[in-house]
């Protein structure tokens, strides 16, 4: 078994959880704690990857990302069929996940600790700080594990914006699905099972941060 | 010292609210959802009324008409909401020393350090509020508001989440407090004897409005209206008619009997409400009947006792009366255990001009 795979998917996955995290918790801050027209439109827009087939979120991508896109066009960052479309592709897919567990938990702190914080003499920023976040960090770290595993895992939308190519693009799923299609079922085997281990992991961390000591 | 003009629409509630107070023990007081809470609220700058002023200590904090609010953040009132909301997530020594991130370390330290003591909290510091009993509790609520030294402190319903016995010591806990740091302070409260423990003035809520405000002899033995009188447990408000004014006394009928009170500006005809403390009627011995000639006895028998845990409240019904107009007493137990009744239960009282109170009633109202 070759090891880019492994080490791709690890440094793709690194990268896109720190976009979730800190993408995810803004936009939870921003939802749970403040209204503005056309929120909800806009969180729907957040948690569509959801419920969207892979391939139109890739496709999507594709549009942003690629030729003629915005992307492009402005900023002059060409990033299609790279390791960094790979990064995009896995934060856009883990971002919801990370948003609605965060925002529920925000949203859930008492607001008069907030009030009361206030009166002795505390900045919004410092109670964001030392007052929501904190008492929040349970729902927000559940939150960016489901993202992060989610964004390890991800498979459709990379395979459009990133491609398969073996040793610069193929990161474990993609592997793993290119094993399975070349017969290489011992290969498949290993990769598998180290992805499986690695989810499990992710899900039961995610099972002890919901309970409370 | 505290001007307070706050007026706001709410679904379904209309806040309108005024009053005045200087130093001391103040008590808000009045039925759940008067709109107290909102009103100290008001003045921490945590909730924002539509129209009115807040003045504390002679700076204006929030004035509608000049477009002035100040935040809660520079208003240097200390909060302490109902149930505290200490911070779950800090041990009561973080809790006290959270308004202090301004201060050298040292400080820090000497101040809370100074606050512990204070509050016998010594030993309590690494706790975290679950771990801390309901009047621990509310001890480094008070710390934590005190540590930034406000000029006012704000108390909203301190003792609700407290068992019977407790209540009782944090009053006087309370009081104490107040009288160390000669700071004003705010109390919002429902219940009667906190309100009549605590309130050197009493601020009368309902529905929104204040409905009376003065000090707590005012309040609770002259109240201005039946609302008030009802609300302070007044017990014995009776509809009774102006009968006779005469120099010294005025004269009221109540169910055929004449009534002698001090004085009051009423002309005769003018229907009245008649109002007395149950604890304040007196149960009067046939063989001491000589010394009482000027005030007013009543004759009557029991209908109905009930014991409480230091007390008896029993309803005597007058001579050829109904159940509408029966009076309520309540006497200290040992007096009921010597009145040795009769099996008719007969009963002589006496009300005392001084301890009877006479307020307007509008004919039509209730």
């Amino acid at each position: 078994m070759t090891w880019h795979p492994v080490i791709l998917s690890i440094q793709v996955t690194i990268v896109a959880s720190l976009l979730i995290l800190i993408f995810g918790l803004a936009l939870a801050v921003l939802l749970a704690r403040s209204h503005f027209p056309g929120k909800v439109v806009f969180e729907t827009l957040i948690n569509l990857p959801l419920v969207l087939p892979p391939s139109v979120v890739g496709y999507y991508l594709l549009l942003i990302l690629g030729k003629g896109g915005p992307v492009v066009e402005w900023l002059g960052w060409r990033s299609l069929f790279t390791w960094q479309a790979a990064v995009i592709a896995s934060a856009v897919v883990g971002l919801p996940l990370m948003v609605q567990a965060s925002k529920g938990a925000i949203a859930n702190v008492d607001p008069t600790l907030e009030k009361v914080a206030r009166t002795l003499g505390s900045s919004e920023r410092e109670i964001l700080w030392r007052v929501t976040l904190p008492l929040a960090r349970r729902g927000i770290l559940a939150g960016f594990t489901l993202g992060s595993a989610r964004a390890l895992g991800e498979f459709g939308a990379t395979l459009m914006v990133a491609g398969s190519i073996p040793g610069r693009t193929q990161t474990l799923p993609l592997a793993i699905y290119d094993a399975v299609q070349s017969r290489q079922y011992d290969l498949a085997n290993q990769m598998v099972l180290l992805m499986t281990i690695l989810s499990f992991l992710a899900l039961w961390g995610v099972r002890r941060l919901e309970q409370p000591t | 010292m505290l001007e307070v003009a706050v007026a706001r629409r709410l679904d379904g509630f209309q806040l309108d609210a005024a009053f005045t107070a200087d130093t001391g023990l103040v008590v808000m007081f009045g039925p759940s959802g008067a709109g107290k809470s909102l009103t100290l609220q008001a003045i921490a700058g945590t909730f924002l009324p539509e129209t009115g002023r807040i003045v504390i200590a002679g700076q204006t904090v929030y004035d509608s008409t000049q477009q002035i609010n100040l935040p809660p953040q520079v208003r240097r009132v200390g909060y302490v909401p109902q149930h505290y909301a200490l911070f779950p997530h800090l041990t009561a020594k973080e809790n006290i020393s959270f308004g202090l991130r301004q201060l050298s370390r040292r400080e820090q330290e000497q101040r809370v350090s100074e606050l512990l003591e204070l509050f016998d909290l010594r030993g309590l510091e690494h706790r975290r509020p679950r771990e801390l009993s309901g009047g621990q509790q509310q001890r480094v609520a008070l710390a934590r508001a005190l540590a930034v030294q406000p000029r006012l402190l704000l108390l909203d319903e301190p003792f609700a989440a407290l068992d019977a016995p407790l209540r009782g010591a944090l009053r006087q806990e309370l009081a104490q407090v107040q009288e160390r740091w000669g700071i004003t302070t705010l109390i919002v409260t429902h219940d009667l004897a906190d309100a009549f423990a605590l309130g050197q003035r009493v601020i009368v809520y309902d529905s929104g409005r204040v409905i009376q405000q003065g000090t707590r002899e005012e309040v609770f033995f002259h109240p201005a209206t039946y609302r008030v009188a009802e609300f302070v447990g007044t017990g014995n408000i009776l509809p009774a008619v102006v009968e006779q004014v005469e120099e010294g006394t005025l004269w009221l009928r109540w169910q055929g009997q004449r009534i002698a009170t001090a004085p009051a500006p009423f002309a005769p005809g003018t229907p009245v409400y008649l109002c007395i403390r149950p604890t304040q009627i007196l149960i009067v011995r046939p063989d001491r009947l000589a010394e009482r000639e000027r005030e007013t006895l009543l004759c009557g028998h029991i209908v109905s006792e009930m014991m409480q845990a230091e007390t008896y409240t029993l309803h005597m019904r007058l001579e050829h009366s109904n159940a509408a107009h029966d009076l309520e007493i309540v006497l200290p137990a040992y007096v009921y255990h010597r009145l040795s009744l009769d099996a008719e239960k007969r009963l002589m009282v006496e009300l005392r001009r001084q301890a009877l109170h006479v307020i307007p009633r509008d004919v039509g109202a209730t």
